[in-house]
Formats: structure tokens, C-alpha cells, sequence
């Protein structure tokens, strides 16, 4: 217990007379009814759609006309309420807009709500229960499938991290942050029952992706943490989800990594708006930025590269162990690779962040991994 | 009825069938993209379509000229010959099988590629990548007369 009452309110003579006497007598305060609000009417632009928050984006209550700085509202009055005098301040530490907003959060949050989906009935796994893999392919798929529960419960714990410390005013991205965290505990969930479900279980965690999970998880800023959150480790994800799709071995799991893969795109969206956002409002961060992605990109090549990482997409794109298909396997993967570096600085570049590819360290890896298939012919 | 491919009213039987499917886009959620479809062939021959998705429906597709001037958020453009195919395994299967899904045929661009210009909007060809699909699969009970 570490936040007391500044009163026993049972032993407040004043309060509890005050209650006996509306009880007695019916007669109520309703102060509240005169409360300093807005009277408004707010009706869905779309009835298909329903009534959606940018429906609410109206004087007293809106976001368009959200401040800079929240000063005024340190509790979880819900924007737009009047706030009393004496109420706590809840000490959020997310008290900037720049901080935390993206451009069309709202529409994210009412997408994000409306495309939930459950990974107990929406994957026919009686259908995955018949599908016999072989043994390389099997182990290989349920490595993978450890890495990425590995990957998403870490991802729903850093939203879920940074929720409470966002001021109520941010009423949209809270909301945001909160389906973010229960579609990643969704992955976590889905690609645990799929591990359980090959034959083979669970395989190994592997140490450098822990590092990085860490250092995902401990970013001391709220964009810091969206910017490798959102923008780079699920940007990359959303890659090797499409790249499992493409190599997964049947039906229901190629619907799986759809249905992850739309989620996962949708996060990258919001953190690519934020960071958009954060550019704008905010340009002094880009050293800052730059310097956190520096070190993220660091980790990120040391966990793309561990051996419980790379060596299951190897063995799962060229569908087997021997020889000819670890050549094929590595041709595959190294293209995966490269794309995933293009995208990432694809994205940088439209949020702004256009000089990262200069001075990114990625670039050396992708050098490294064109010269590799150029020499295998690959490219 | 037969339809032919390429055609607006390929796309357009397509739109009458997810009208009467409903429900299993509703279960989807909203499905906001507007993106092109691009036949190239037979020969030089390129068809242009344009399809635009809102909510849970498409409000409408149409075939056009040239899909610069029309500003689509991504691209699918693949010669018939791809087209056909995967129409036809998704008729044969009652839906694309695991090597001819909208994903895997794009993926690395081997049969179709995805034309782009602003990877924000790209991003909504994975978005949406569930109902994207299964708007193709909905050709599985067309009768389709294939352009030769």
C-alpha cells in the first residue's frame, strides 16, 4: 500500500453527516450538473463505420486542438471533463504531444479495434493437427516459432510499460498502445500453440536476441521506444512475417502469418506517423534518435545473425539440410535480408530520418550481404 | 454467367459476391485501401484497374487508361499468364494454395510485382492482407473466361 487517503473518510464528521443527510431528507447536491463542459452531439460521419473517435474531434472535447504541453490535467479527468480542484496529480511522465503523437492515431485505434481476430477459432488447427513435417523442417519451424514468442512477449510488455505513463489527455494513443499490447500478447499466444503444435515443441532462446529484447524493453524515452519498437524491430518483423508466409509450409500457417502480419503492420504505421510527428514538432530529438538507433541497429544485427535466428530461415527457404538446399536456403535469406534493410531506411527516409542511411552501420552489413550473393551468382 | 479476364466486370462480380459475403469481411474489419491492378499482356497490351475498398466493401472498381493520374496506394501488376494462374488454382482449390497467395506471388517480386511509391501506403497491402486474399478467392465460383 503506498498511497494513503489524506483522511479516514468513516471518521470525517462533516462528510459522513453530509451523506446521512441526503439520505434522510433527498436532497442532493448536483453541483455536477453545472459542471464547465461542452454540451455536444456527436453522430458517426459513416453509419457503416459506426461512431468513431475522429467523430468525436469536436470543440472542448477534440484532438485536433490538443496543446504542445499538457499542464492542466494531471489525473485521468478524460479530456474535456472538468477537473476539480484538490484532485491528485498522477505523475504521468508522457506530458508532450510530441512525444506521443502520430497523425492519424485515431484511425489506427478504430482499424486496430475493428480487424481484432483470435488465435484460438481463427486458425484451422485441426487441419495443421494431419500436416507431417519433416523432422529438419519441423525443428527448423518450431525454432522459429521460439524466436517469435521470444519477439512478441517482450513486444507486448513495452507498450504495456509506457500505457500508465502517458497522460489521460492522449486518450487516442492510450487506447493505441493498449490494442498494440493485446494484438502482441496475441502473437505471443498464437505462435506458442503453433510451436506446441509441430511435434516438436519449444527450441532454444537465444542470447543476443534477449540483449536486444532488453535493450527494446529499457529505452528511456517514449520515442525512443517507438522509434526501435515500432519503426525498426516490427518493421523488420512485418519482413519476416511476410518472408514466413512466403515459406511456410501449409495453408493455415501461411493464414497465420497474415493475420500477425496486418497487426504488425499496423504498429509499424503508427510509429512510422509518430516518428513523422516527432520530426516536425519536435527536430531537436534527431541526434538523440540517431544515437539510440545507432546502438538498436547494433543489437539488431547481433540478434538477426545469432545462430538461433538465421540458421532456421536458411533451413526453412531452402526446405531441407542438404547441401543444395543450405545454398538455397542462404541465397533466399540473404535477399530477405537486404530487403529488410531497404525497408527500414525506406521508412526512415519518409518520416524524415533520411540522413540514417548514411550514417547507419546497416549499410555495411547490406554491403556485405549483396557482395555474398553477387559472388554466388545470386544477383 | 461468364466474365471475362481482364475485365471491369470481373471486378465487378467479385464486388457483388463480397456484397453477398457480408459477414465474413465484417469479421475482417475495416478495409480502407485503394489500390491497382495491372494485366500486362497478351503481347504490349497493359489493362489497368483501379479498386477502391472502404469500410467493408469496394465502393467501386473501373478500368482505366493509365493508374499514374489516379494516385492508388500500391500496385499489382503481373503478366496474364500469372494472372490466369493464380485465378485458376484459387478456382481449383476454392481459394490460393500456399504457392499462389497474393503474399507469396509478391514477395520477392518473382510473379508479381508491387509498384509503390510512398512505403507508408505500401504497408496497407499487409494492412489488409487477409481481405485482400480472400477478395481474390472469391473468383473460386466465377465462371471466367479467360482472355487468349
Amino acid at each position: 500500500m503506498s498511497y494513503l487517503a489524506t483522511s479516514h473518510f468513516l471518521d470525517d464528521n462533516e462528510f459522513v453527516d453530509k451523506y446521512l443527510y441526503s439520505m434522510r431528507t433527498g436532497e442532493l447536491d448536483l453541483s455536477w450538473m453545472d459542471a464547465s463542459t461542452k454540451d455536444v452531439h456527436c453522430t458517426s460521419a459513416n453509419e457503416r463505420r459506426g461512431l468513431t473517435f475522429r467523430d468525436l474531434d469536436v470543440d472542448g472535447y477534440g484532438f485536433s486542438d490538443l496543446p504542445e504541453v499538457v499542464r492542466e490535467n494531471r489525473c485521468y479527468a478524460p479530456r474535456g471533463a472538468e477537473i476539480p480542484d484538490g484532485v491528485p496529480d498522477m505523475q504521468a511522465s508522457v506530458n508532450r504531444s510530441s512525444d506521443v503523437w502520430a497523425y492519424n492515431v485515431e484511425g489506427y485505434v478504430e482499424e486496430a479495434m475493428s480487424r481484432q481476430w483470435d488465435a484460438t477459432t481463427d486458425i484451422p488447427w485441426a487441419e495443421l493437427q494431419e500436416a507431417e513435417l519433416p523432422e529438419e523442417i519441423g525443428k527448423a519451424y518450431a525454432q522459429l516459432l521460439t524466436f517469435l514468442t521470444e519477439v512478441e512477449m517482450i513486444a507486448t510488455d513495452v507498450p504495456a510499460k509506457w500505457m500508465g505513463q502517458v497522460n489521460a489527455d492522449f486518450i487516442e494513443v492510450k487506447n493505441f498502445i493498449a490494442l498494440q499490447a493485446m494484438d502482441e500478447a496475441r502473437h505471443a499466444e498464437i505462435f506458442r500453440k503453433r510451436a506446441l503444435s509441430t511435434g516438436y515443441g519449444l527450441m532454444r532462446a537465444s542470447v543476443q536476441n534477449e540483449h536486444n529484447l532488453k535493450f527494446l524493453r529499457d529505452a528511456e524515452t517514449f520515442s525512443e521506444a517507438s522509434v526501435t519498437l515500432h519503426l525498426q524491430a516490427e518493421g523488420n518483423v512485418l519482413t519476416m512475417f511476410r518472408f514466413s508466409e512466403y515459406i511456410s509450409p501449409t495453408d493455415a500457417d501461411k493464414r497465420m502469418f497474415r493475420l500477425v502480419m496486418q497487426d504488425e503492420a499496423r504498429h509499424v504505421g503508427y510509429g512510422m506517423q509518430h516518428l513523422k510527428w516527432l520530426m516536425k514538432h519536435n527536430p531537436e530529438c534527431r541526434e538523440t534518435l540517431h544515437a539510440h538507433l545507432e546502438e538498436a541497429e547494433n543489437f539488431l544485427f547481433g540478434s538477426i545473425f545469432a545462430n538461433e535466428v538465421f540458421e532456421p530461415f536458411v533451413i526453412l527457404s531452402g526446405k531441407g539440410l542438404k547441401k543444395e538446399n543450405i545454398d538455397k536456403g542462404l541465397v533466399i535469406t540473404g535477399m530477405f535480408q537486404m530487403r529488410q534493410t531497404e525497408e527500414y531506411f525506406e521508412r526512415l527516409d519518409k518520416c524524415g530520418l533520411t540522413d540514417r542511411r548514411e550514417r547507419s552501420r546497416l549499410h555495411e552489413v547490406y554491403e556485405m550481404t549483396k557482395q555474398g550473393l553477387a559472388a554466388q551468382g545470386a544477383i | 454467367m461468364k466474365v471475362d479476364f481482364p475485365s471491369a466486370s470481373f471486378f465487378e462480380a467479385l464486388n457483388d459476391r463480397m456484397a453477398q459475403e457480408q459477414d465474413r469481411f465484417t469479421r475482417l474489419g475495416y478495409f480502407d485501401t485503394t489500390f491497382g491492378v495491372t494485366v500486362v499482356g497478351p503481347g504490349e497490351r497493359r489493362r489497368n484497374y483501379l479498386l477502391n475498398f472502404e469500410v467493408y466493401e469496394c465502393m467501386g472498381a473501373r478500368e482505366i487508361d493509365n493508374l499514374e493520374g489516379e494516385d492508388p496506394d500500391f500496385v499489382l501488376e503481373a503478366d496474364i499468364a500469372q494472372w490466369q494462374d493464380m485465378l485458376r488454382n484459387i478456382q481449383s482449390n476454392g481459394g490460393a494454395d500456399t504457392d499462389h497467395g497474393i503474399n507469396t506471388l509478391t514477395h520477392f517480386g518473382e510473379g508479381m510485382k508491387v509498384i509503390y511509391d510512398d512505403p507508408e501506403r505500401h504497408d496497407k497491402l499487409f494492412r489488409f492482407s487477409e481481405s485482400i486474399q480472400e477478395y481474390f478467392d472469391l473468383a473460386a465460383d466465377l465462371k471466367i473466361e479467360y482472355a487468349s
